[in-house]
């Protein structure tokens, strides 16, 4: 005898237990819900929905869910449940992702279509999409559990809408999976401008300083996107179609100075969002200021269409060959060679923008405009391993930049600061976001045995085998950078010394250590073992029409000098395992000792005395490379924006002078006549 | 053994007994030449924190730079005395000095080594008249060789350096040891100049059972006057208390005690 569902929902229902008080508001629930589950007509729709979502095309399955978790977010984002919900949510995208199957199988295309003016939009999921989306669902996840529990409640607390913030976060996501999985040029931009608004209401929604930067961030967006459409415009003149194969065929038949003019259009255009330079200087304070969680889910993944765009565009349908046939007049350099040096400077310049903040939330937004130059540079080298390592530190950034900020915003959460100069000693207070934030600045930095080595160790190789050894030796000096910089966040958070009004500072609450243990394992696993994550970007290699690396589960094999992480932190490991063998095995023993049985200078230390070295951190260094900061880039965007304003005062009192409705008027007709 | 009432007058000497327990010979003839070895090395490789009090100090960057450099015995400059084994003390040490430097001497770890350069380390030298400077160092701390002279020259600063090496080299430098044996002895000293609520940081008794230094006149009546007013400074804790885990856990504490 078949169960029917009705039966099974009874059970379920007989089977739920809830708290004393709320027996006769469950017997009600109990009630109505039985009539409802009787109807055979409901059963039917449910059964008949549900086959409609298992039997629906997986990439529209896809979109239907990120739909659902942005429509249900709009409804039910102010109950208290809505966090846990959410979360579940982000989970059924993912394995909804998962069910596509793009990543090894081919690529497919969504049933969903928009016809516009005889002009479809339509949407295709590939190994590159996969990949990407795999970035954003995964971000959106992580940051959504982050904020599930004790995070929200304090959100909430401070008079925030808790609906909106699970809106703007479901809303990027959403606008993130439309871009990436665009198949033409007007869903591209479709998706663009959607994931500007989105990420623009994730930044202004606490207000203040948030909503300052995210209004400088709407304006450096808006003039990309106009870019970007002017590129849009130029490849429909030549090509005739918004296809992307019309597209590939149009850049072909393109003479070298329109290549030149969308090379510029179109890199100006994600170089914003990207935050090359010169366009860098709106992402670090709306990065920064946004809350919590929102940071978390910016910082890991949001500058990464940017870079996504470059890659469908620059790497994929012009090519780095083409790139190195256009020769900039009356230099030695090629237009690779441009972009090269520009993701060279993007590297250095905020790295050391970096070293200087002493807000642990800016400091980690400085280095996020930092990393995306490297994964630029690789991408930028065209072998299969200088490529594979940009790819590769999409992946490897987004996981440590997650768990760096998750840490940070639990510090905040605690003690209610950022300010690197008002913390300390705190490992005694919260060991375990120390651990996670540990781990995250040692992928970071590159160094072994974690994630972030791996990938940047690709890029470096690269620069030195195609014969690139200045770039490679710029990419060394802004790791130095991040070296100073993530000792100095560690350094002025946990170590050093604790201070009296943190003595009873308690550890981050579990719904935010769970996802931050999870990203720390990552980091590290990824580090150790990154065959899995190689073979996805082998994949996206392949697709792309690059060389694809050849991966082994430990790293590379390649007989100018492979790389195998499971030899390397198994040599690592074997190193601590003699010292420690060689301290513990001839009795050595440590003693622990108080913060305040310490050494200075002889004085005789109170709880009330800072004896931290915590402001001026690197005053040395500063000494030497201090008068190189020179702010000429901010120099440069204030006499833009002072021009502007100037203009624009001139015209409104031109405006104002004469007579507004002849201005109207005029304009108005103007308009027509064009339009006609 | 001396009280705390009793009022050193200037010069008079102290009732001390300078009495340097030798080390004792192991039997185990691999244990020796171990000990040999470890001698030997500790004696070649000597950071030394310089407290620089008096003229002294001036003296010391010829000592430790091109011209006479020290570095070539192995001895070298360390800023912090968790890593130093010598502690240089170059002049005169005022009161106020005085318990600076025994904080720090006693925040070095053992085996430790104290050189007092000058005459003012030995007998107060041109401040023997001051109400406001200790007169002999080695009241206060064992000291395992002083440098006399006003200033010694760097050649003199060598060579008490190399002294000392020799020292090491035979296990003769084992003053360190005094310091726990005759703990009482020392913080009398210093309760009488300081006064009875003297206290470092350093729990020096519970150092000396560490080293397996404690012995009859480790504790007296001048220790028994530290405890009364004593603090210890324990280590912080590292503390994981995640608090809905805290949570529940005193609420099944809470059903324990119920039932």
């Amino acid at each position: 005898m078949a169960t029917s569902p009705t039966t099974v929902m009874d059970q379920l229902l007989t089977g739920l237990h809830l708290p004393d008080g709320l027996d006769a508001f469950a017997g009600v629930i109990r009630e109505s819900l039985a009539q409802v589950t009787n109807s055979a007509s409901w059963t039917r729709y449910g059964r008949q929905s549900l086959e409609w979502l298992i039997g629906m095309n997986p990439v529209d399955r896809l979109f239907m869910l990120s739909a659902l978790t942005l429509l249900l977010m709009l409804l039910l984002g102010r109950l208290r449940s809505a966090g846990v919900l959410a979360v579940l949510l982000y989970g059924a995208q993912f394995a909804a992702l998962l069910s596509t199957d793009t990543l090894f199988g081919a690529p497919l295309a969504a049933e969903v279509r928009i016809t516009v003016a005889d002009q479809s939009l339509h949407w295709s999921y590939d190994a590159l999409s996969w990949f990407f989306a795999m970035l954003t669902i995964g971000a959106g996840f992580v940051t959504a559990w982050y904020a599930a529990g004790s995070w929200m409640r304090r959100y909430r607390e401070a008079g925030r809408s808790a609906r909106a913030f699970h809106v703007a976060l479901a809303l990027n996501c959403f606008g993130m999976l439309l871009l990436i999985g665009s198949a033409d040029l007007l869903s591209l931009f479709l998706g663009w401008e959607l994931v500007s608004w989105a990420s623009f209401l994730l930044m202004a929604l606490v207000g203040g300083l948030g909503a300052q930067a995210a209004l400088k961030y709407l304006a450096y967006a808006i003039s990309g996107a106009m870019l970007i459409l002017g590129a849009i415009a130029l490849l429909y003149s030549v090509g005739g179609s918004f296809e992307y194969d019309a597209v590939v065929a149009a850049i072909r038949g393109m003479t070298d100075a329109q290549v030149w003019t969308l090379l510029l259009l179109l890199g100006g255009g994600f170089a914003v969002k990207l935050a090359l330079l010169p366009f860098h200087l709106w992402q670090a304070a709306a990065y920064a200021e946004a809350p919590g969680a929102g940071s978390v889910f910016l910082g890991a993944i949001s500058a990464r269409m940017g870079l996504f765009g470059i890659i469908v565009f620059i790497v994929g349908m012009i090519g780095v060959s083409r790139l190195m046939t256009l020769e900039i007049p009356y230099t030695f350099m090629s237009s690779r060679e441009l972009i090269a040096w520009i993701a060279a400077l993007t590297i250095i310049v905020p790295t050391y923008t970096a070293l200087q903040q002493h807000d642990a939330r800016y400091l980690l937004a400085w280095h996020g405009i930092g990393q995306g130059g490297y994964m630029l540079l690789g991408l930028m080298v065209g072998d299969a391993v200088g490529s594979a390592g940009g790819l590769l530190h999409c992946f490897n950034y987004a996981i440590t930049q997650a768990a760096l900020l998750m840490a940070v915003f639990a510090v905040v959460h605690r003690t209610g600061t950022a300010d690197l100069n008002q913390l300390g000693g705190l490992v005694t207070r919260m060991p375990l976001t120390f651990l996670v934030l540990l781990f995250g600045i040692i992928s970071l930095a590159g160094l072994p045995p974690m994630a972030g080595f791996v990938s940047k160790w690709m890029v470096y190789r690269s620069l030195i085998t195609e014969g690139m050894p200045l770039l490679f030796v710029t990419a060394v000096v802004g790791t130095l950078g991040t070296i100073l910089s993530v000792y100095k966040l560690i350094h002025n958070i946990f170590l050093g010394q604790l201070r009296v009004e943190h003595q009873e500072v308690a550890e981050a609450p579990l719904s935010m250590l769970i996802p931050m243990l999870g990203l720390s394992a990552l980091i590290f696993l990824a580090g150790f073992i990154p065959g899995p994550a190689l073979s996805w970007v082998a994949q996206v290699q392949g697709q792309l029409g690059l060389p694809v690396v050849p991966w082994v589960l430990g790293g590379i094999v390649d007989p100018r000098g492979g790389l195998d992480m499971i030899w390397l932190v198994g040599i690592l490991m074997a190193g601590f395992g003699v010292g420690a063998l060689v301290f513990y095995g001839f009795g050595g023993r440590s003693r622990r000792v108080h913060q305040l049985d310490n050494y200075a200078g002889g004085h005789f230390l109170t709880a009330d005395v800072h004896y931290q070295y915590s402001d001026n951190f690197y005053a040395g260094l500063m000494h030497l490379i201090g008068p190189w900061y020179r702010g000429a880039f901010r120099w440069l965007e204030r006499s833009l924006a002072a021009t502007l304003d100037l203009v624009s005062f001139g015209a409104e009192g031109l405006y104002r002078l004469a007579q507004p409705t002849l201005l109207m008027l005029a304009a108005a007709v103007a308009m027509l006549a064009w339009v006609l | 053994m001396t009280h705390i009432d009793q009022v050193p007058t200037p010069g008079a000497p102290l009732p001390v007994e300078i009495g340097v327990t030798p080390g004792a010979k192991r039997t185990n003839p691999f244990a020796q030449v171990f000990d040999e070895l470890v001698r030997f090395a500790q004696s070649r490789s000597l950071f030394m924190l310089h407290y620089c009090t008096g003229c002294g100090a001036v003296e010391l960057p010829p000592a430790m730079t091109a011209r006479f450099d020290m570095e070539r015995l192995g001895i070298q400059p360390m800023v912090s005395p968790r890593q130093a084994d010598i502690l240089l003390i170059t002049g005169y040490v005022s009161v106020k000095t005085l318990k600076r430097v025994i904080l720090t001497y006693e925040q070095m770890n053992s085996p430790k080594y104290v050189i007092g350069i000058c005459s003012c380390t030995v007998n107060g030298g041109m401040y023997w008249q001051s109400y406001a400077t200790a007169k002999k160092l080695n009241d206060y701390m064992p000291v395992d060789i002083y440098i006399a002279g006003c200033m010694p020259r760097p050649e003199a600063v060598i060579e008490g350096l190399r002294g000392l090496i020799e020292n090491i080299r035979n296990g003769r430098a084992d003053a360190w040891k005094d310091y726990y044996r005759r703990y009482d002895h020392y913080l009398g000293n210093q309760q009488r100049l300081f006064g009875a609520d003297w206290q470092t940081p350093t729990d020096v008794i519970a150092e000396a059972r560490h080293y397996d230094l404690f012995g009859p006149a480790t504790l007296g009546a001048h220790t028994a006057l530290l405890e009364q007013h004593q603090r210890p400074l324990e280590a912080l804790a590292m503390r994981i208390e995640i608090p809905e885990l805290m949570r529940r856990r005193s609420r099944a504490d809470q059903g324990g005690t119920a039932q």
